[in-house]
């Protein structure tokens, strides 16, 4: 199969699959109730909550329902969210700011360390460096991330006061302008030297909480894959030839080990999503993450629903983008089924 | 001249005998590496917790899975005379907790491993075996399935049940048959043009003793590695749903320890969600150390090249 064809193939899943999502968590939601409370208040006689039964359609088969919400949802409305008081598709773009700001910088943070730490294990298999890294690895799997985030907590904050808890300091954010919603950007673009310095301190913490599990993932990939490809015909032709061992691992060896790990982005992704909920419980941030929070204990089917379903999308293009890069880097993987 | 003169033909091993021996060959192998050793270690500790919880600490009555509450000893440290690992804000003994939520844990990852493998096997067999448009159905739904990351929808539907941790228990066991479902099919697939499976066709066994004698026992291997990795999986993933506020506040279950803890930090009181956060990240630990383990041993692939 061409790599086009393979594309297009893909591309006209995807919908079918979101259509799947939305009808299992759509049927899940209902399953648990009505989700007339949101717009109920104590004055209301039985008439009155008839009437709002009527108007939402919320006394129809739940085939009915669904095609009522996929319309809603298809023209961009998502219901109303009770946690934030507000219309979900208007409250959604600054959580998503933010949850997208704390994620993107996690990334970056886990990849650069994720992958150095990988080339660091691979090239020193089996010696005492490759066990240490092994120990830490399996550790960043096995850390409860809500954990890790209290003990950072306990240490930098409530005892040596070195880092802060939430995104901003108010007064500073409140000083400049926020037209895209990520604190970074906004400061950069205000020229606010302040700003730019308020939003990295509150970010690092939650950050590195969010972005050790990552690393454990990442460097874990890269090792096997550097350790299998060093034991490659062609790195030993390499070295036959007299290249120095930097250049056997520059040019040849690491550049192909990065083909495998291309494929954990999509697992990281995911990684990032789940654990972007506890990290902004803990760290008061106010993103999508302590908003899903929030919603599930309450019981907000409207927030739950729409998040689900935003996560997964994100969730199923970073997975179609790794398969298309990964088909396109390493040609030997056979396309289709 | 007698029959019984013919030499004795060598003795021969039953299909049972050398799987048992096989078994006691991995497991030396795995005691064998180090950090695999103290996986085992950690978790012979952790279940013996479990077990002897009534010796360790006294239950509570009438229910042993709810803290006890002491007025009389709210916040206090570390060391405190009766209280080695200190009290919560609302004097409940923090070692009690740390001893009865192993039960707790074990019970969560018992249940939920269990039910999933099952139900992971019933349908990656039927649709490897069944195939067809049964195959084609089961395997979309596997994949709507796959297209929600596991933790998120676990929360939703345990938030559509309702905040409990018996609905904690029901909505990890809807989410993660999923993978089973999927390694059972691949390797029913794979095991169905097996030499021993058409040899037992053609000298006429029944389906189901072929399903039962050749084909399950020999899909297990891929299985058993993901249930081990599962057993500290479920507990983290339980107990971080605990931690968000879906299970019952004030039973004794870390998650709900360390989320409880919280309040305390910020005025000096780092030891209510310090220890049972502790007890999770050993817990996952372990079964994480014994899984990667057994999947070296397991896995032909990872064996040196050279």
């Amino acid at each position: 199969m061409q790599l086009r064809d393979y594309i297009i193939r893909r591309l006209l899943i995807l919908p079918i699959l979101i259509f799947g999502v939305s009808v299992i968590v759509f049927t899940l939601t209902r399953i648990g109730g009505s989700p007339i409370g949101v717009y109920l208040s104590h004055e209301m006689n039985a008439e009155e909550v008839a009437a709002l039964e009527e108007r939402f359609h919320l006394n129809e088969p739940l085939y009915t329902q669904y095609w009522y919400w996929l319309k809603a949802a298809l023209s961009g409305d998502f219901g109303y969210s009770g946690v934030a008081s507000a219309p979900v598709a208007e409250v959604f773009w600054p959580k998503f700011a933010a949850t997208m700001e704390l994620s993107i910088f996690s990334a970056a943070v886990a990849v650069t360390l994720g992958l150095w730490l990988g080339v660091f294990a691979g090239t020193r298999r089996n010696k005492w460096q490759d066990h240490v890294t092994r120990v830490v690895a399996v550790s960043g799997a096995s850390l409860p991330l809500f954990w890790f985030g209290i003990i950072l907590l306990i240490v930098f904050w409530a005892n040596l006061g070195w880092f802060p808890v939430g995104r901003s300091n108010a007064e500073i954010w409140a000083s400049i302008a926020h037209p895209t919603g990520f604190y970074i950007v906004d400061s950069i673009l205000a020229g606010s030297w302040q700003g730019l310095v308020d939003a990295l301190w509150h970010l690092t913490l939650p950050a590195i909480t969010l972005g050790f599990g990552a690393v454990a993932i990442i460097t874990r990939m890269m090792r096997s894959a550097l350790v299998e490809e060093l034991q490659q015909d062609y790195v030993d032709a390499a070295r036959a030839k007299g290249l120095p061992e930097r250049l056997v691992l520059n040019r040849h060896a690491k550049r192909n080990a990065l083909v495998p790990t291309v494929t954990v982005i999509g697992l990281t992704i995911a990684f990032l999503m789940q654990g972007a909920i506890a990290a902004e419980i803990i760290y008061r941030w106010p993103g999508l993450g302590r908003w899903m929070a929030s919603a599930v204990v309450r019981g907000d089917q409207a927030t739950i629903m729409t998040y689900v379903l935003f996560t997964s999308v994100l969730f199923l293009f970073a997975n179609l983008i790794v398969d298309i890069i990964y088909a396109k880097l390493d040609p030997r993987v056979r396309l289709g089924d | 001249m007698a029959v019984t003169d013919l030499p004795t033909p060598p003795k021969r091993e039953t299909a049972f005998g050398v799987r048992m021996r096989r078994w006691r060959d991995l497991l030396k192998t795995l005691l064998s590496n180090p950090t695999t050793f103290i996986g085992f270690l950690i978790i012979f500790l952790l279940l013996a917790m479990a077990i002897f919880a009534p010796f360790l600490a006294p239950p509570n009555v009438p229910d042993p899975y709810q803290m006890p509450r002491d007025w009389g000893a709210t916040r206090m440290p570390p060391g405190t005379p009766g209280f080695p690992l200190g009290t919560t804000n609302q004097g409940g003994d923090v070692l009690y907790g740390v001893i009865w939520g192993s039960r707790t844990s074990l019970q969560l990852s018992v249940i939920v491993v269990s039910v999933t493998v099952v139900i992971g096997i019933a349908i990656g067999s039927i649709a490897g075996l069944v195939g067809g448009w049964i195959d084609e159905t089961l395997m979309r739904i596997v994949d709507v399935f796959l297209s929600i990351p596991e933790l998120i929808f676990a929360l939703a539907v345990a938030a559509i049940l309702g905040p409990s941790f018996t609905n904690i228990i029901l909505s990890l066991c809807i989410v993660f048959w999923v993978k089973y479902a999927r390694i059972m099919r691949a390797q029913i697939i794979l095991i169905r043009q097996a030499d021993y499976v058409q040899a037992a066709r053609v000298i006429g066994d029944t389906k189901l003793s072929i399903f039962f004698k050749d084909m399950l026992p020999n899909a297990s291997t891929p299985i058993a590695v993901q249930a081990t990795l599962d057993m500290g999986n479920i507990v983290l993933v339980g107990a971080t749903l605990s931690f968000i506020g879906l299970a019952e506040s004030g039973i004794a279950e870390w998650g709900v320890l360390v989320s409880e803890g919280q309040a305390g930090i910020a005025s000096g009181r780092w030891w209510a969600s310090t220890f049972p956060g502790l007890m999770i990240f050993l817990w996952a630990l372990a079964f994480n150390l014994v899984g990667d383990g057994l999947r070296d041993a397991l896995d032909p692939r990872t064996e040196d090249k050279r």
